[in-house]
């Protein structure tokens, strides 16, 4: 397999899969427009957007399920459609959901994907298994796991072929906050320690903003904007600000000249919480002002952007 | 990726879900059922004359027939097989007319060649590509770094097996249940097979000598190769319909509508074309009234064979080139 000339190279630069102009037409209808992206070995790259915004179809697409009608994946440079086994052969994925063969214990199913893969692949489920935390389940019908474990064992068998590339569709899906906790230190590590790259779709800004390094958002089957999270956070979260306060409304009136204060929880001279939208220059600015006035700050915080606001913010005015 | 290995996991897969022991029970049941009813049947209408003298006197009446010399020479080539049979029941002390375990097996093989064998493949085949598709596990089996064609062509042969162990069940299972009632016996009888209809008559011209437990493996090689067939027609169902419900309904109503057509409309010949007129070849192999004019087992069989290539490929072609969106 001609892959092995690239994985020499392997950087944090190296790009492992690469979406060029992927279109996916529906009858009359175009679920994906001409969306492009590259993903690089050692980073988790976001797939941001609404449900119904392209990211499972344009997943189908990666990965060789559905054909698409325009464009291009690469994996460590293979064009999926010219060797489907050579390129899938980086890959491991979990598409929409967890689905495992659910009258098979967790070890079969493992066993039973193993033997899709080259030799040995067998040989690392008992490291995998500890790895996702299964161990003590593994011989337990998948029937019985929870969601969570049945999406951990997924992770598992994604990576029993030792995959350059895994692509997680919604993973954070029905997940309760340990199982979702559970699920980013996995995909952290495995790019922090494995250097592997890690492709995740989502629709929730804040699971994105926590895993991810880059992301790319998807609207109406385009991609809006493409880059770092931090970068796309600041634009659109940089002056939203939350204030708790003693007494509230003296706060606010003081806050009110550096910008639109907008909320006022609770009564005069008592502790309440305020909104204002303060540009980053001026907040040190405004808490002395604050300390000046004798003002009481228990806390400031950086509101998180809504998806909503995300898209309000990259579409110039156009709505989920 | 060795291709035993995905065969393997098709093989792990019907072992591990209910419907192989469910086919296991039915075959016990209805079998047990079988040999319980008819030889309570039996009982009440044997009895009577001693066998022995019975067959002595047919002998007898045979061998006059061919010594009168009126006897046309088709018929005579009938007879002298016929005197060997009965003799050799006499020589062993066995009723000609009795059944016995082997034979009893012969007979289940011929009746279940209708409905009960291709019943039992479609309940196999009709989920092997749809349940995938229901339990969502077609997305990783088909991003796997194995081609869809060899996907396919494990689970073909794993169907393949499946049917064949079916076949095989329920031939060993007739011969013991009914070894229980007529006992184990009567494996080297002589059987007169290959009656063609000429006309209104029975033609015995073509008839054959056959030891019985060459019958029994010809009938169940027959019915063998029959459930191969339709299973190969039900995967088809199977891969198009994406559905386990929609495929077996479809295939059922198929099967339902072969029983029925030669019946209602025997006048129609183009029908002899269809494969569900031709699955009861070994029916047709021992010779009795085929259904409809000019059906003999060659053609039958090649016309199975055809269908069955024919949904082959187009399972393939299908399976190979649709988008998964499921």
């Amino acid at each position: 397999m001609s892959a092995n000339a690239v994985l020499s190279g392997s950087s944090g630069a190296e790009i492992v899969l690469s979406a060029e102009h992927l279109t996916k037409r529906f009858g009359d209808r175009e679920a994906v427009s001409d969306v492009s992206f590259d993903v690089r070995a050692g980073e988790v790259f976001g797939f941001l957007g609404p449900n119904g915004a392209g990211k499972t179809t344009t997943i189908r697409m990666l990965v060789g399920l559905a054909r698409p009608d325009r464009g291009t994946v690469r994996i460590r440079g293979i064009d999926l459609a010219r060797d489907f086994r050579g390129a899938m052969g980086h890959v491991g994925c979990i598409v929409e959901a967890p689905d495992l063969y659910k009258y098979l214990t967790g070890r079969e199913n493992l066993v039973h994907f193993s033997r899709m893969l080259p030799d040995g692949a067998a040989g690392r489920i008992p490291e995998l298994a500890g790895l996702v935390a299964l161990t003590e389940r593994l011989d337990d019908k998948v029937a019985t796991y929870s969601l969570g474990m049945r999406q951990r064992l997924g992770i598992a068998q994604a990576l029993l072929g030792n995959p350059d590339i895994l692509i997680l569709d919604e993973p954070a899906n029905g997940l309760d906050p340990a199982g979702i906790r559970e699920i980013r230190q996995l995909v952290r590590h495995l790019a922090g320690e494995r250097g592997i790259a890690v492709f995740v779709s989502s629709h929730l800004l804040s699971e994105v903003e926590q895993t991810c390094d880059r992301v790319a958002i998807i609207h109406r089957g385009r991609t809006l904007a493409t880059g770092p999270v931090r970068e796309l956070l600041d634009r659109v979260a940089s002056d939203r600000l939350r204030f708790d306060v003693r007494p509230a409304r003296r706060a606010a009136e003081v806050l009110a000249a550096f910008g639109p204060a907008e909320t006022v929880e609770g009564q005069a001279g008592e502790e309440g919480t305020i909104h204002a939208r303060i540009p980053k220059a001026k907040v040190p600015e405004a808490l002395r002002a604050l300390a000046a006035a004798g003002v009481e700050v228990f806390a400031v915080e950086r509101a998180l952007a809504s998806l909503e606001e995300v898209f309000l913010e990259v579409t110039g005015g156009e709505t989920v | 990726m060795r291709f035993s290995g995905l065969v393997e996991n098709e093989i792990l897969k019907f072992a591990r879900q209910r419907r192989f022991r469910v086919v296991v029970l039915i075959l016990v049941a209805l079998i047990g059922l079988i040999v319980f009813a008819q030889s309570r049947g039996r009982e009440r209408v044997l009895g009577g004359k001693d066998w022995h003298v019975e067959t002595q006197e047919r002998m007898a009446r045979i061998q006059n027939g061919l010594r009168d010399g009126r006897m046309p020479a088709s018929m005579q080539r009938w007879a002298r097989f016929e005197l060997d049979r009965l003799r050799y029941h006499l020589d062993r002390d066995i009723n000609p007319e009795a059944i016995s375990g082997p034979l009893f097996a012969r007979g289940f093989a011929n009746a279940a060649s209708y409905l009960l064998l291709p019943l039992l493949a479609i309940v196999f085949a009709s989920d092997v590509v749809s349940a995938e598709f229901a339990q969502g596990t077609i997305k990783l089996l088909l991003t796997r770094p194995v081609g869809r064609a060899r996907v396919l062509a494990s689970k073909l042969a794993a169907l393949g097996l499946a049917i064949t162990l079916t076949v095989l069940f329920g031939g060993i299972v007739a011969y013991v249940f009914g070894g229980i009632a007529y006992g184990y016996g009567g494996w080297t009888a002589p059987v007169l097979t290959g009656f063609r209809v000429a006309g209104e008559r029975l033609d015995p011209a073509t008839v054959r000598s056959i030891v019985l437990w060459l019958d029994l493996v010809l009938a169940y090689g027959l019915a063998w190769f029959a459930a191969l067939c339709v299973g190969a027609i039900a995967l088809l169902t199977s891969v198009l319909l994406r559905s386990t419900a929609a495929a077996m309904g479809t295939m059922l109503a198929a099967l339902i509508a072969g029983t029925i057509l030669p019946r209602l409309a025997p006048s129609w010949e183009a029908q002899k074309y269809l494969f569900v007129t031709n699955l009861p070849l070994p029916d047709y192999y021992s010779g009795s009234p085929p259904p409809i004019a000019g059906l003999t087992v060659g053609l039958g069989a090649a016309v199975l064979a055809a269908w069955a290539l024919a949904a082959v490929v187009a399972a393939f072609a299908v399976f190979i080139r649709r988008d998964v969106l499921a």
